[in-house]
């Protein structure tokens, strides 16, 4: 059981507070901070998410620039915890719309109701929006969401693609609309976050796809629904030989190594059709997770030429192909190349007639960077670095410099191939048609090109 | 819709509280409401609105929820400062407890449950009666937590009014909600018991696997997290409980994963079947797996977890040690904890790709993470012979590159590699001498020096290296120092010769009259004395072989392993430190009518108003309700030189303990060990004592100097079991004249001396003002029989006959008379020695018993005499006869007594 949950800002400001035993002191937030901010142990910069302070364990998780934290004396599953500061954020943003320092003082009577709802005595009752619609009473206050900047993996779809209503998202999904009814609409959000290793010959180390299938419900009366994913679905690379599983990434079957789903999720036919059967919660939530490391087309490939000019000089050639289709456009693109420690000045050559392409030497962490507004599928584009040394480099530049990484974000397009192919809600009348978003997003995790 | 509620923040104006009197007491219901919000705004900044306490109470009867639930949260804030006033709510929360609408029945009860005002308490205990049988799970599920609030703040009241009672009823409840808060109720109760309150029998156990299939995902945890306490029958039962537990591992929440993990690892103990025990290793891979793709914070959890659990069951993950290769934007937390298991999983198969990985991974930019992953090269090396090479050859790879803090790491391992191969890889020293001026930190020096040193005969310039840092001696950090010392008496040793002599004459010099530490000092006179009396015998000694280094990847040894493993999913498992360790949980006192707030002006009100911050929302009783005594001791005590160790060789987790609060104990005079004359005025005496199954060191000083003493510090060096101080020696500063008597809880099993067993235990006191003082004492078995030693009769003939005859130990022991057998079997009795059965064999009398010493070694006894005449032939069996010369001590001590 937890004895406290409290939430700071960056700055250490007490937002909300809220102490459930009595049993650790109430100066606990201002131990925490410091202890985090000034954390320096075991060689490590970064506090990490656990830790104890003369018999208090504190527990925290950062969310959109907040801390969110709980504290306990007991020997307590800790992975509950986490998991519970992440549902506390999330309820709260369901209530809220919007999460964020602001939004939460604005309802913090609101905010305290949650919290007693969802905790009582330090135990967690519900961290269901659903189950806590029947015993919330306070009304959130919007707060003017076209300020905020968009949050969360649904924010992504709010770029480059003008089909989708923005402030959908930032929506609470109590509060009604202003003009009293509430817009009929369910978003269906598969986001695949990629990690993937080359070698310095461009083979493949390592791939790896995290995806969710996320589910926002704004539907009233909380119908029937059902997920119908690709036929051809496999759970469990187990029984397959190496030969069978490597190597297909044009077509063939999908292959997952686990995935989970919630508790909502009915799995009844899965097994013969994979359909999913659900009556969504209200609130967002993940329907499934997976996790897949079936050999995938790379989106992007990455070469990298370093040539030495002197013993003072040497040239950095990045280039960056889309292998992707054509109408599919990536956004928000950033390669970065930390070089040679002893390199005091970098001039940069992009490509003729480049557009939307930034880039800049980080001076104290030795680092260039490349941003590109966007990359259209099949195109290449090559970025020349001129790198001058301060003194004599050691002999073989390509130890001290790289590895190359990237991130991105490729709306409307999946490396996993997995796909809804409809999503079915039971009909409460023939004119019942509410707006149905099924979306796409890929995005990098850890996207990296050894030199 | 009511606005913006941070408009309730607005500045203070003139008259504040008569204005929200006033409105607190307006005809108009939204009036009221929002009255009650600015109070409540008011309240969570900081400001003293107790004042308006009455007016605030009268909004209480209303039928709208809101402004309820508003009201109460101001009680539960002021009514432990108004305690009078706060009676006045009883009658309100009694009625709300009989109203029609179960929310307000559930609310009320729960917010009586944390006013801790003894005459709330008082009123609760009817509502809850009824609270626990009502129709409404919401009112129920409430009602099981308000059980375990009562508990902790009036337990008799909790038994008296048979809510325990109640509470199990809760576990066969039909709504699993209820089921879930009853279970985690009574395991809190049963967490501050002493007695046994909830233990899992087989039926409750499959009423909870029912109710686990229904639960919500925080029930799920609660049941499986009291289901992992059961212990199963035979394999076949485990087999069952692991079949129902195992579709928990496909749970989206990592909580439920982790604790459905630890339960199957329990069940697995029993289970021998290997098909079944490698299927379940293969279930359990994925589902652990993914949990890495969470959020970093969770990724953190599980690995700290998968640590523990790969070092006893390395099958389970041994084809996954990709998933743990670091991605460049982990946070460091949590690459730290995927290094550490990329060595553990490390093999002569995957080894080439590991070490590809760790070459990557040390030319990255954050230094701590590339010294780790250097070192984590040195420790494969360590670890798996067959790659060492391969090993080595990297490590010259990234010496060459020559970044300062790369080379020195490497060199730090490559010393623990000369120390694991000895005579195998010395061809590279010169390579590493080359690097011998970019050194600049301590380790990295002091590693070098000792490679020098130990290799000094096969370095031809050893001399001139060696005194290329002599020139620097004083300012060197001790760590070096001490190196240095014992290097050039090695070279010297090696290579008598004019050079190396004078070298040793600038060190001892140095050492010994230049220097103001004690370590170096002592050291450096043994050398002296050693080199100018015997130098055949010096070459023994500094020249000895040393004992080979093996591979610490799985660096915990069995007892502490099982018992992290108990605890996976719990902190425990994240701290790597049994939960004793660290856990303080503070009891919430008892208070009696006369303490309890004389004056009413104790407790929240002052200091919440004082408080900058909001915190004032949560019921929070000031520290003065809590235990003094259970301040708690700092987690992990600093760590401090090893006082006993003199060739700092080893000791690197030392139970040195620091001075806190006293705890004083009076009893028998104890046994001196460190007489007066001998410890320069300070006298000590002590012995271990058992009481309640615990063992304790009695300890008394004596301070018979003409000043105060204090900063007492304690240490046990390695003895067989491994005694070692369990908490803070308390000891007050000591005046000239006057003694403290303490009781310093000791712990097993931390530092275990090899070897074959005895009973010296050495022990070594410091305080600020004296040398340290060494002194040996003697440990008997006497203080170490556990409490559960006795054995049924049929057990005990079984293990007797199962244990080979080799292990059979027998001994006379002489000048024993047993005059009484009855008086001998309880004095035996009272040691934990445990009567079975007793025989006539002529005019002999033969008893029969056991014991046991903790990690679960039985003794069976067989003990023969004549009443009344002196002599008694005493014959063991155990699984460790090795400990009989021990248990003949003790029970020679014990029938003297």
């Amino acid at each position: 059981m937890i004895s406290q949950f409290f939430v700071l800002s960056q700055r250490g400001d007490n937002i909300v507070f809220r102490d459930y035993r009595g049993d650790v002191q109430k100066g606990s937030a201002e131990i925490f901070f410091r202890k985090v901010k000034f954390w320096k142990e075991d060689g490590e910069t970064e506090a990490p998410p656990v830790f104890n302070v003369d018999g208090v364990n504190y527990f925290h998780v950062k969310v959109v620039g907040l801390l969110f934290v709980a504290t306990t004396r007991a020997n307590i599953s800790p992975s509950l915890v986490l998991e519970l500061l992440q549902r506390i954020a999330r309820v709260t943003k369901d209530y809220l719309g919007i999460l964020n320092e602001d939004s939460i003082r604005k309802n913090f009577v609101l905010v305290y109701e949650l919290l007693d709802e969802v905790i009582d005595f330090g135990y967690v009752q519900t961290t269901s929006t659903e189950v806590l619609k029947s015993c919330v009473f306070n009304e959130p206050i919007m707060i003017d969401a076209a300020h905020m900047p968009p949050l969360g993996p649904a924010a992504l779809f709010m770029q480059g693609n003008k089909r989708m209503p923005g402030t959908a998202v930032t929506k609470s999904v109590v509060a009604n609309e202003p003009g009293g009814r509430r817009r009929e609409e369910i978003f269906v959000d598969i986001i695949e976050k990629i990690s993937l290793t080359f070698s310095s010959s461009g083979y493949i180390l390592t791939s790896e796809i995290d995806g969710t299938i996320q589910m926002k419900s704004y539907l009233s009366g909380n119908p029937e629904i059902r997920l119908a994913l690709n036929e051809d679905l496999n759970i469990g690379r187990g029984g397959r030989s190496a030969y069978d599983y490597g190597g297909s990434s044009g077509s063939g079957a999908v292959i997952l190594d686990d995935c989970n789903f919630h508790e909502s999720v009915h799995l009844d036919s899965f097994d013969v059709d994979r359909t999913l059967t659900l009556v969504p919660p209200d609130g967002e939530f993940p329907v499934m997770n997976y996790r897949m490391t079936q050999e995938f087309k790379p989106p992007f490939r990455i070469n990298t030429l370093i040539e030495e000019a002197g013993s003072l000089k040497a040239e950095v050639i990045l280039k960056v192909r889309a292998e992707f289709p054509q109408n599919i456009t990536a956004n928000t693109v950033v390669v970065q190349m930390p070089v040679p420690k002893y390199t005091s000045r970098v001039s940069f050559e992009l490509e003729s007639g480049a557009v939307g392409q930034v880039t800049d030497f980080k001076e104290p962490n030795k680092k260039i960077e490349w941003g590109l507004k966007k990359i259209v599928g099949g195109s290449e584009h090559t970025l020349r670095a001129k790198l001058t040394f301060a003194h004599e480099s050691h002999g073989n530049i390509t130890k001290e410099a790289g590895p190359v990484s990237m991130t991105f974000t490729i709306p409307m397009y999946n490396c996993s191939r997995l796909q809804v192919k409809y999503l079915q809600i039971a009909k409460k009348s023939k004119t019942y048609n509410p707006y149905r978003w099924v979306r796409y997003v890929t995005q990098a995790n850890s996207y990296v090109a050894r030199i | 819709m009511s606005g913006h509620d941070s408009k309730y923040f607005s500045t203070t104006k003139k008259g504040e509280i008569p204005e929200l009197k006033e409105e607190l007491n307006s005809q108009y219901k939204d009036k009221r409401k929002d009255a009650v919000k600015k109070v409540i705004a008011a309240m969570t900044v900081g400001k003293d609105v107790s004042s308006l306490f009455t007016d605030v109470l009268n909004c209480m009867q209303t039928e709208n929820l809101e402004l309820k639930k508003l009201v109460y949260l101001y009680l539960i804030n002021y009514a432990k400062s108004q305690p009078d006033l706060a009676i006045l709510a009883v009658n309100t929360f009694v009625k709300d407890t009989q109203d029609p609408n179960p929310l307000i029945r559930a609310l009320a009860v729960r917010t009586m449950g944390c006013i801790r005002v003894d005459k709330i308490t008082e009123y609760l205990c009817d509502p809850l009666e009824r609270c626990l049988k009502d129709d409404d799970p919401y009112v129920r599920k409430t009602a099981a937590i308000c059980v375990a609030k009562l508990y902790d703040i009036n337990a008799e009241l909790v038994e008296d009014r048979g809510f325990l009672e109640g509470l199990k009823d809760l576990i066969s409840d039909n709504n699993p909600m209820v089921v879930a808060n009853a279970v985690a109720a009574l395991a809190e109760i049963q967490d501050s018991s002493s007695k046994p309150i909830f233990t899992v029998t087989s039926n409750i156990l499959t009423k909870l696997l029912t109710a686990l299939n229904e639960c919500t995902e925080w029930g799920q945890v609660f049941i499986l997290d009291s289901l992992s306490k059961y212990k199963a029958a035979d394999a076949r039962e485990a087999e069952n409980i692991v079949e129902r537990v195992t579709p928990r591992l496909q749970h989206a929440n990592s909580a439920v994963v982790l604790s459905a993990v630890k339960m199957i690892l329990q069940q697995m103990e029993l289970i021998s079947s290997p098909d079944v025990i490698r299927n379940l290793c293969k279930k359990m891979a994925p589902p652990l797996v993914t949990l890495l793709s969470a959020e970093p914070e969770i990724q953190y959890v599980a690995l700290r977890n998968i640590n523990l659990i790969v070092q006893r069951r390395p099958t389970i993950l041994a084809h996954e040690i990709k998933v743990f290769f670091c991605k460049y934007n982990d946070p460091i937390y949590v690459k730290m904890e995927k290094l550490e298991i990329m060595i553990k999983l490390a093999s002569d198969r995957n080894i080439d790709q590991v070490l590809l990985e760790f070459k990557e991974y040390a030319t990255e930019v954050d230094v701590d993470f590339v010294r780790k992953a250097v070192r984590a090269i040195g420790r494969c090396a360590i670890k798996l012979e067959r790659a060492a090479e391969r090993c080595i050859s990297v490590l010259l790879e990234l010496i060459k590159i020559k970044v300062n803090y790369v080379v020195q790491e490497a060199i730090i391992v490559i010393k623990d590699i000369f120390r694991r191969y000895p005579n195998t890889y010395e061809s590279i020293i010169a390579t590493l001498c080359e690097s011998l001026d970019t050194l600049d930190e301590p380790e990295a020096k002091a590693s070098m020096i000792w490679i020098i040193g130990e290799y000094a005969e096969r370095i031809d310039n050893a001399d001139e290296l060696l005194e290329s840092f002599l020139e620097s001696f004083p300012e060197e950090p001790a760590q070096v120092q001490l190196q240095l010392l014992t290097a050039t008496v090695k070279l010297f040793l090696k290579k008598p010769t004019e050079g190396p002599q004078q070298m040793i004459q600038v060190v001892l010099n140095n050492a010994t009259v230049e220097t103001d530490n004690p370590d170096l000092r002592d050291r450096a006179y043994i050398y002296w004395r050693l080199l100018s009396t015997d130098p055949e015998a010096a070459k023994d000694v500094v020249l000895a072989e040393k004992p080979v280094i093996s591979d610490d990847s799985n660096q915990y040894d069995s007892s502490l392993l099982d018992e992290l493993l108990a605890n996976i999913a719990t902190l425990s498992s994240v701290y790597h430190k049994p939960p004793e360790t660290f856990i303080t949980r503070v009891r919430t006192v008892q208070r009696t009518e006369e303490e309890e707030y004389p004056d009413g002006i104790e407790g929240g009100y002052a200091e919440t108003s004082s408080t900058l911050v909001s915190d004032g929302v949560g019921s929070s009783p000031p520290t003065s309700t809590t235990h003094a005594a259970a301040k708690p001791p700092t987690a992990a005590p600093a760590p401090v030189p090893d006082l006993l160790d003199l060739m700092g060789l080893d000791g690197d987790d030392n139970a040195i303990v620091s001075v806190d609060q006293p705890a004083t104990d009076a009893g028998p005079p104890l046994p001196v060990l460190l007489p007066a004359a001998k410890g320069q005025g300070l006298e000590i005496s002590a012995q271990l004592v058992r009481r309640d199954g615990q063992i304790f060191y009695s300890i008394m000083f004596e301070n018979n100097t003409n000043v105060p003493l204090d900063g007492f510090m304690i240490q046990f060096n390695k003895n067989t079991f491994g005694l070692a101080a369990g908490g803070p020696l308390q000891v007050p500063q000591i005046q000239p004249g006057t003694s403290s008597r303490t009781l310093l809880p000791m712990v097993l099993f931390q530092n275990v001396a090899p070897g074959p067993p005895n009973s010296v235990l050495q022990v070594a006191v410091k305080n600020n003002q004296q040398p340290v003082w060494y002194f040996s004492d003697r440990l008997s078995l006497l203080n170490l029989f556990t409490e559960d030693g006795r054995m049924e009769r049929s057990t005990f003939l079984e293990t007797w006959k199962s244990l080979p005859d080799s292990n059979e130990v027998s001994k006379d022991i002489a000048g024993v008379v047993i005059n009484n057998v009855e008086a001998t079997i309880e004095q035996l009795g009272s040691s934990n020695m445990f009567f079975i059965a007793k025989r006539k064999n002529g005019n002999q009398e033969v008893l029969y018993l056991s014991a046991k010493i903790p990690k679960g070694i039985p003794f069976l006894i067989e003990l023969t005499a004549v009443i009344g005449v002196p002599g008694v032939k005493c014959a063991i069996k155990s699984p460790s006869p090795e400990m009989a010369p021990l248990f003949f001590e003790a029970l020679e001590t014990l029938l003297k007594a």
